[in-house]
C-alpha cells in the first residue's frame, strides 16, 4: 500500500484481502470460563464454540448475566480461559504472552466500549491515532481523514472529551477502532448509554464500515434495535450459544429474546 | 451516623494516601523539635548537674560580656582576700581555685584537645567530687572522667601534662566527676601547690570557692560577702555559675539553631504542602461520595460532622505514627551531627509534650481544614452537581495570577539584592525580600508548570514516544498539583543549594587568602580548633625561636574586651615580624608600622562607622586592667587575619592575663634545604603536640575540612527535606494513579505494553523530579549569591558556584524521582486490564 493509490482504491484493495482469506476472523472452540473461587463459582462460559466470519457485523445477545461480555473479552485477549481455545486469524490466543497479547491488540483489534473510551488529556484528533502512536507509527493521512469524516468529527479534533457529548465520544471511539485498520472491532453495548438518535447514528457508522470498507466487527448488545442492524445475531444463555439468526429485524429478534426468558 | 462512618471507612487506599502524608509531615515537624530539645538540654545536663560543692563563688567582676563559646577572663584575686572572707559569719568552709592552661598528652603521644574549647587545669578543691580514685598529690592528677572513659586514661597511668611554662608527668590518681562550673573540654586538678606552681602567679589566686553553714541561706551569705569585698570584685552563687557556663555551652551551637529553626519552618510548609496535595487529588473522588451520600437523604450537618470526625481520627492517629517517625527521625539526625564532629554533650534523646504537642496540632488542623473544605463544596452545591463531580474539577489556572506573582517576585528579588548589597538593612531587607520572592513563586508555579514540563519533557518524549508525551500531558493536566508537588522538591533542593554554594565560596575565599597573602613557610596552630577559648601555650613560639633552622617567628594572638555594652575580638601582632609574614596592602602595612606598645589600629570601615580618626582615643575594657583609652595609630583595610582591632604583643601582656596564642608564623632560615629545615622543625615540634605545624596545603586542608565541618551537618539536615519531598511525588504519583485507574486500563486495552506503563509513569515522575530541582537550583543561586554577597565583608570575598555539585545535586533529585516512580509504575503496570476498566469508583 503506498501513498499512490487513493482512498477508495486502498479500501478496496485491503476489503479484497479480507474477502480472500479462507479462514474465519476470530473464533471460539469450547471455551469455558470459570469465575471466582470456592462457593462462589461461576461458569461464565460453558463450553461455547463460535465462528466469526470477516467482512461481517455479528451481534451477541442474551439475558443479563449469560456470558456476552465475558466471550467478547475472551475473544479480544482481554481476560483468559479456564479451557477450551480461542483464535484470532489462525493465532491461538493461549499460546501468546502478555506482551504478544498486548501487541495484537494494538496492531489487530479495535475496541469501543460502552463508557469510558478516550483519555481525558488527550484531543479527540489525539485519543484516534493513540493506538498508532503507542505502536511508534503514524496514521496514514488520507485513511485518517476518510475515517474522521464520516464518522462526522471534522470540526471536533481539537476538543477534549470533557467538551464532547456522550455520542460524540463514542463516535471518537469508534473511529479510534478504525483508524488503525484493525482485523476485527469489538464493541460492548456501545449504544447503552446514549439517546436513540445518537444510537442509531453510531450504529449507521459500524454498519457503513462493514459495507463500505469491508470491516469485521462483533457488537454486544441488550437492545434489539441495535442488533437489527447486524448481519447475524449469536445468543447465548447461561453460558452457552443457544442460537443465532442471519438478517435478522427488530421483530424477530425481540420474540427470540422473549423466547430465551429475559 | 455508624453506617456512614463504614462507609467511609471502606476506602482505606484513600485513607492510607492521607494517612502517610500527614505522618511524614508531623514526622518532620516533631523531629525537629525534639532534636532541638534534645541538643539544648544536652549542655544543659553537661553543665548544671548539682554536684557543686560550694555554695557560693568570689570573683572579679568581669569587665564585659564574654563572647560565645568561653566565659569572660576575669583580673585574679590578691590572696589576702581568703582571709577577709573567711571572716564572714555564716561560713562553714572556704578555700582557693587557681585555674590554667594544661592540655593533656594522650599515651600515643597526641595532645587531647577535642573541639576547640580550653583545656584546663585547676587546683583541688575539698568539695570536688571523684568518681573513682583520691584527691592528687603532688606527683599526682584527677581527670574529668568524659575525658578518662574517650581516651581509656585510668587510675594509675602516667599522664604528660602540658602548661604555659612547662610541662610535667603526672600519675592519674582519681577521676573527676564532670565539673559544673568551667567550660572546657578537658579538666585536671591538681594539689595546691602543684597549681600554683603550674597554673597561677605567686600571691593571686583566681576564685575563693565558699560553703555556707547549714542553716544559713547562700543569698544571705552572698551579701554580707559583697558588703565587705573592695570594688571589682564580687559574690555569686554556685547555681548562678553553673547557669552562666550551660548559656555559653548552648551559644557555642548557635550557628545550628537558625538551621534548625529553619528546618522546622521548612518541615511545616513541606508538610502541609504535602497534605493539602493528597487532598487535592482526591477531592474530586471524595465529592462524588459525599454527593451520592446526600442524594441518598444524609442532611448537610451529617456529612460535614462525619467529615470532621474522619479527619480528626486519620489526623491523630497518623500523627501520632508521625511523633514516633520523628523520635526515630531525631535520632538519627542527632548521630548525624555528632558524625560530623561536632560536640554534643552525651544525653539521651529529650521528648517534650511541645515537640508531640506542634506535630499533633499541624497534622490535624491540616488534615481538618483539608478535609473540610471539599465537604464544604459538597454541601453546597446540589447533590446531583455533587454526584457527577462537576463542580469540583480543579479551577483553571488563571492568567490573573502572573501579574502579581511576577511582581511579588520581582520585589522580593529587588529587595534580596539591596540587603545583601547593605543598601538597606540586611536581615530585614533580606528576610522580607526571601517572603516575597516565595510568594510569588507560589502564584507563578502553576503557570509555570505547565511549559516548564512541556520543555523539560521534550527530550524524554524524543526518547520514549508517546509514554511520554501521555506523562507529560499528566504532569499538565493539573497544574496546580504539579506546582505544589515541586515546590516541596524546590525548598529543599534549594536550601541544600545556598549551603553548597555558601561552602564553596568560604572554602574558594580562604584558599584565595591563602594563596595571595601568605607568606610564612610554616604556620603553627592548635590542634583543636582554633578560637579565642583554645590556643597554643607560649612555649611552642620560645622552642620555635630556639631552633637553628627557623629564621623569623611572628606571634598572633586574640582577646575579647567590651566596649561599652559590646563585646569585641581583637589581635595582638607583632608589629615588626608580622607583614613579613602576611601581606598586606601598602596603607596597611604603614598603621601596622606605626603600632606601638599604648595604642591601637582599627579596620577603616569600622573607625567609620564610629567616626573615629587618627589620634582619637578608644575607650576599651579589659578583663584584668578595667578600661583603658587607646589612641587610635593607624587604619587598615586588610591584617593577617580578619579582624577589627589590632594591638601589639606587648599591649596584650599588659591587659590579659593567660597569652594563650592563635597563630605562630614561621619563615625558615635561609642556608639550609628547605625540606630538610621544614623537616627539623617538624621533628623538633613533635613532643608539643598540642602544636599543629602546617605548611601552606596542610594549612589549606584544615582550613576547608574546618568549613566542612561545621556547614555539612547543616547541609544533611537539610538533606531531608529533600527526602520528603521526593517522598512528596512518590504520595502524589500513587494518589493519582488510583484516581486514574480506569484510564490505565482502557491504555492497556488499545495496546499499551505494560513497559510503556512504566516509562509513562517514570516520565511524569522525572518531569515532577526536574522541574523542582531547577526551580530549586534557580532560588539555590539567588539566595547564594545573596548570602556570600552579604557577608563579603567577613572575608568571604569569592562568589563560587560549584557546577559539579550542583549538577549532581539536581541530577541526582531527578534520577531519585525515578526511584520514587518504583512502587506506583509497578503498581499501575500490575494491574489486571480488565479490573481498572471495571473499576468502577
Ligand atoms: N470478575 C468476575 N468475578 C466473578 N464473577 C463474574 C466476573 N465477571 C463476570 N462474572 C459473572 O459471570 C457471569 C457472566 O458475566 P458477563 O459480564 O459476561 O454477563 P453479561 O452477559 O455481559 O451480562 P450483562 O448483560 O449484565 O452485561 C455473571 O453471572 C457474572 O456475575
Ligand atoms: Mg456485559
Amino acid at each position: 500500500m503506498t501513498m499512490l493509490m487513493t482512498a477508495p482504491q486502498l479500501v478496496e484493495s485491503w476489503a479484497r484481502i479480507a474477502a480472500e482469506a479462507p479462514a474465519p476472523a476470530a473464533r471460539a472452540v469450547d471455551a469455558v470460563k470459570i469465575h471466582g473461587r470456592g462457593n462462589t463459582v461461576v461458569r461464565a462460559l460453558d463450553g461455547v464454540t463460535v465462528e466469526l466470519e470477516h467482512n461481517r457485523f455479528t451481534a451477541i445477545m442474551g439475558p443479563s448475566g449469560s456470558g456476552k461480555s465475558t466471550l467478547l473479552h475472551c475473544l479480544a485477549g482481554l481476560d483468559t480461559l479456564t479451557s477450551g481455545h480461542v483464535y484470532v486469524g489462525d493465532k491461538d490466543l493461549g499460546d501468546l504472552s502478555e506482551r504478544a497479547l498486548t501487541r495484537l491488540r494494538r496492531d489487530r483489534l479495535g475496541f469501543i466500549f460502552q463508557a469510558y473510551n478516550l483519555l481525558p488529556t488527550l484531543t479527540a484528533a489525539e485519543n484516534i491515532t493513540l493506538p498508532l502512536a503507542l505502536a511508534g507509527r503514524r496514521a496514514d493521512p488520507l485513511w485518517l481523514e476518510l475515517v474522521v469524516d464520516v464518522v462526522g468529527l471534522s470540526d471536533r479534533l481539537n476538543h477534549r472529551p470533557s467538551e464532547l457529548s456522550g455520542g460524540e465520544q463514542l463516535r471518537v471511539a469508534a473511529a479510534r477502532a478504525l483508524v488503525s485498520r484493525p482485523e476485527i472491532i469489538f464493541a460492548d453495548e456501545p449504544t447503552g448509554s446514549l439517546d436513540s438518535r445518537a444510537g442509531s447514528s453510531l450504529l449507521c457508522f459500524l454498519r457503513r464500515a462493514v459495507d463500505d470498507f469491508g470491516q469485521t466487527i462483533v457488537m454486544v448488545t441488550h437492545d434489539p434495535v441495535a442488533a437489527s442492524y447486524a448481519d447475524r445475531i449469536v445468543f447465548l444463555a447461561d453460558g452457552r450459544v443457544v442460537d443465532e439468526m442471519l438478517e435478522p429485524s427488530v421483530e424477530r429478534a425481540v420474540e427470540h429474546m422473549k423466547h430465551l426468558g429475559s | 451516623m455508624a453506617r456512614l462512618v463504614r462507609a467511609a471507612l471502606t476506602h482505606a487506599g484513600r485513607l492510607f494516601g492521607i494517612a502517610l502524608a500527614v505522618t511524614l509531615a508531623v514526622g518532620l515537624v516533631s523531629g525537629t523539635f525534639i532534636l532541638t530539645d534534645t541538643i539544648a538540654s544536652a549542655f544543659q545536663a553537661a553543665t548544671v548537674s548539682p554536684n557543686s560543692t560550694s555554695d557560693i563563688v568570689v570573683r572579679a567582676t568581669a569587665g564585659f560580656t564574654a563572647q560565645a563559646n568561653s566565659l569572660p577572663e576575669r583580673e585574679p584575686l590578691p590572696e589576702s582576700l581568703l582571709a577577709r572572707v573567711a571572716a564572714v559569719p555564716g561560713i562553714q568552709a572556704l578555700w582557693p581555685t587557681v585555674q590554667g592552661y594544661a592540655a593533656m598528652i594522650d599515651k600515643a603521644g597526641k595532645s587531647i584537645a577535642p573541639d576547640g574549647l580550653p583545656t584546663i587545669g585547676t587546683s583541688w578543691a575539698p568539695g570536688d567530687v571523684l568518681d573513682a580514685g583520691r584527691a592528687p598529690r603532688p606527683g599526682e592528677v584527677a581527670i574529668d572522667t568524659t575525658t578518662a572513659r574517650r581516651y581509656h586514661l585510668h587510675l594509675g597511668d602516667n599522664i604528660r601534662i602540658l602548661f604555659q611554662g612547662g610541662e610535667q608527668s603526672f600519675t592519674i590518681a582519681g577521676v573527676l566527676r564532670r565539673s559544673v562550673d568551667v567550660v572546657a573540654a578537658t579538666k585536671a586538678t591538681f594539689d595546691p601547690d602543684t597549681a600554683t606552681h603550674w597554673l597561677g602567679q605567686k600571691g593571686q589566686i583566681n576564685a575563693i570557692a565558699v560553703k555556707a553553714q547549714p542553716g544559713s541561706t547562700p543569698a544571705a551569705i552572698r551579701a554580707r560577702i559583697n558588703a565587705i569585698l573592695p570594688p571589682r570584685f564580687e559574690a555569686v552563687t554556685a547555681h548562678q555559675v553553673a547557669d552562666e557556663a550551660a548559656q555559653s555551652w548552648t551559644k557555642s551551637l548557635a550557628f545550628l539553631s537558625p538551621a534548625l529553626l529553619l528546618l522546622a519552618g521548612v518541615a511545616l510548609v513541606v508538610g502541609a504542602l504535602l497534605i493539602a496535595n493528597t487532598f487535592s487529588i482526591l477531592v474530586g473522588q471524595r465529592t462524588r461520595e459525599l454527593g451520592l451520600l446526600r442524594a441518598l437523604g444524609a442532611s448537610p450537618a451529617q456529612l460535614r460532622r462525619l467529615v470532621l470526625a474522619e479527619a480528626t481520627a486519620v489526623g491523630l492517629s497518623a500523627s501520632l505514627a508521625g511523633i514516633a517517625i520523628g523520635f526515630g527521625a531525631a535520632h538519627g539526625m542527632l548521630a548525624l551531627i555528632r558524625g560530623a564532629g561536632l560536640a554534643v554533650p552525651a544525653s539521651s534523646v529529650v521528648f517534650r509534650a511541645r515537640s508531640a504537642l506542634a506535630g499533633v496540632i499541624c497534622g490535624v488542623t491540616v488534615t481538618m481544614v483539608a478535609a473540610f473544605l471539599p465537604a464544604r463544596r459538597a454541601t453546597l452545591v446540589s447533590p446531583v452537581a455533587a454526584l457527577n463531580g462537576r463542580e469540583t474539577r480543579d479551577d483553571l489556572v488563571r492568567a490573573h495570577r502572573i501579574g502579581p506573582g511576577a511582581a511579588a517576585t520581582l520585589t522580593g528579588a529587588v529587595l534580596l539584592a539591596a540587603g545583601s548589597l547593605h543598601a538597606l538593612p540586611t536581615i530585614v531587607a533580606s528576610a522580607v525580600g526571601a517572603g516575597a520572592i516565595l510568594i510569588g513563586l507560589a502564584l507563578l508555579l502553576p503557570v509555570l508548570a505547565g511549559p516548564a514540563a512541556s520543555l523539560i519533557s521534550a527530550p524524554l518524549v524524543r526518547l520514549f514516544g508517546q509514554p511520554a508525551s501521555l506523562a507529560r500531558q499528566n504532569a499538565v493536566r493539573n497544574p496546580r498539583r504539579t506546582a505544589a508537588t515541586a515546590a516541596a522538591l524546590m525548598i529543599g533542593i534549594g536550601l541544600v543549594g545556598v549551603i553548597a554554594i555558601v561552602t564553596a565560596s568560604m572554602k574558594a575565599s580562604a584558599t584565595k587568602a591563602v594563596r595571595e597573602t601568605l607568606r610564612a613557610d610554616l604556620v603553627v596552630m592548635t590542634n583543636g580548633s582554633a578560637g579565642s577559648s583554645g590556643g597554643l601555650p607560649a612555649s611552642v613560639a620560645e622552642r620555635l625561636r630556639h631552633t637553628p633552622e627557623v629564621g623569623v617567628v611572628s606571634e598572633i594572638r586574640a582577646g575579647q574586651w567590651g566596649l561599652g555594652d559590646a563585646t569585641e575580638t581583637l589581635l595582638a601582632i607583632d608589629p615588626a615580624t608580622v607583614t613579613r609574614m602576611h601581606e598586606v596592602d601598602a596603607a596597611s602595612t604603614a598603621a601596622v608600622r606605626r603600632l606601638d606598645d599604648t595604642g591601637v589600629l582599627v579596620r577603616d570601615t569600622v573607625a567609620e562607622h564610629h567616626g573615629w580618626r587618627i589620634g582619637d582615643l578608644v575607650p576599651m575594657t579589659f578583663a584584668r586592667t578595667g578600661t583603658r583609652r587607646l589612641p587610635i595609630r593607624g587604619l587598615f583595610s586588610t591584617m593577617a587575619v580578619r579582624t577589627d582591632y589590632v594591638i601589639s604583643l606587648e599591649s596584650f601582656a599588659a591587659n590579659y592575663a593567660q597569652p594563650l596564642t592563635l597563630v605562630v608564623d614561621v619563615k625558615l632560615a635561609k642556608g639550609f634545604t628547605p625540606g630538610t629545615a621544614e623537616a627539623n622543625v617538624r621533628k623538633v615540634m613533635s613532643d608539643l603536640p598540642v602544636a599543629k605545624v602546617m605548611d601552606r596545603s596542610q594549612l589549606l586542608a584544615s582550613q576547608q575540612a574546618q568549613i566542612d565541618k561545621y556547614l555539612s551537618p547543616v547541609a544533611a539536615l537539610l538533606g531531608l527535606s529533600v527526602l520528603i519531598g521526593l517522598l512528596g511525588i512518590a504520595n502524589a504519583l500513587a494518589l493519582s494513579i488510583h484516581e486514574r485507574t480506569r484510564e490505565l486500563g482502557l491504555l492497556r486495552a488499545v495496546g499499551m505494553a505494560r513497559s510503556q506503563l512504566r516509562s509513562m509513569i517514570r516520565c511524569e515522575a522525572v518531569v515532577i523530579a526536574a522541574f523542582g530541582s531547577l526551580l530549586g537550583l534557580g532560588l539555590a543561586v539567588g539566595f547564594g549569591w545573596a548570602c556570600v554577597t552579604a557577608v563579603r565583608d567577613l572575608g568571604v570575598t569569592e562568589l563560587v558556584l560549584p557546577v559539579g555539585q550542583l549538577g549532581i545535586l539536581v541530577g541526582a533529585a531527578t534520577a531519585a524521582g525515578l526511584l520514587a516512580a518504583i512502587v506506583p509504575a509497578r503498581r499501575a503496570a500490575n494491574l489486571q486490564v480488565l479490573d481498572a476498566l471495571g473499576d468502577s469508583r
